[in-house]
């Protein structure tokens, strides 16, 4: 729907389980067949999340 | 409850035996330890066993990623080697990157000659901004470096502590601003 934020699912802090917060993404252009197969055709590469957890601090990442 | 504490670890950017960078990354690191509320480490390249026959995220060590991981901004002590950086520094930063997201980075450059390694500092900038760090406006330049230590590490100019200490109040408000956005700003 035009003006509606998209929906995600919240990344869980493998250390202490709390919901983590989405503050980057990153276009990643990759060499890799595999990973080459741009998913942000736009863009031309994959998009790569990166969440931080507020209660410990730890950092993860995701390929959107 | 108290907050976490900030982790800062300094990294020594080079591998060279007789590194006159090894007296700045020591005193960067006294220094940093000296600062309320902060916690630090010393990390030398030289001492991160990574491979030399890939490159990149594929050959992570697991220690190295973790402190960057943990740390909330980094100082990283860098010589001037014609002009540039050494290459081995490049290869130990490329071997992460979502662990750098949205971290402050200050850079103190090393030098033999007069201009305190501002031309190697200027080439870190880009690679630090692709890395996903955030630079700093203040940098500590060591020129002459040869003279500013005795034989046994001991710095011999006072006036770089005065500099240190701005480069660090900068480095720690952003490192505090950071940790801040990290973990309680959504980017939608």
């Amino acid at each position: 729907m035009a003006g509606m934020a998209k929906e995600e699912s919240k990344m869980i802090c493998r250390r202490c389980g709390a919901e983590m917060n989405h503050h980057s993404d990153k276009i990643v252009y990759a060499a890799d067949p595999e990973q080459a197969a741009p998913t942000e055709l736009t863009l031309g590469g994959f998009m790569e999340e990166f969440h931080t957890c507020p209660k410990c601090g730890g950092g993860a990442s995701r390929h959107n | 409850m108290e907050p976490r504490p900030l982790y800062i670890p300094v990294i020594l950017g080079t591998t060279r035996m007789g590194r006159m960078s090894a007296h700045v990354a020591q005193l960067l690191m006294e220094e940093v330890s000296k600062q309320p509320g902060i916690e630090t480490d010393l990390i030398d390249i030289a001492k991160v066993p990574l491979p030399t026959n890939d490159a990149g995220e594929a050959i992570r060590h697991a220690d190295f990623s973790d402190k960057m991981n943990r740390a909330d901004a980094l100082v990283v002590v860098s010589p001037e080697y014609n002009h540039g950086y050494c290459g081995l520094l490049k290869h130990v930063l490329d071997s992460c990157l979502k662990e750098y997201i949205h971290k402050a980075v200050g850079i103190v450059g090393v030098s033999a000659g007069p201009f305190g390694g501002t031309r190697v500092i200027q080439n870190l900038l880009p690679v630090m901004r692709e890395l996903g760090l955030v630079t700093i406006f203040w940098d500590v330049n060591f020129s002459t470096v040869q003279k500013a230590f005795d034989d046994n590490g001991k710095l011999l100019d006072d006036s770089y502590i005065r500099r240190i200490d701005k480069f660090l109040q900068e480095l720690i408000w952003m490192a505090k601003t950071l940790r801040h956005g990290r973990e309680q700003i959504s980017l939608s």
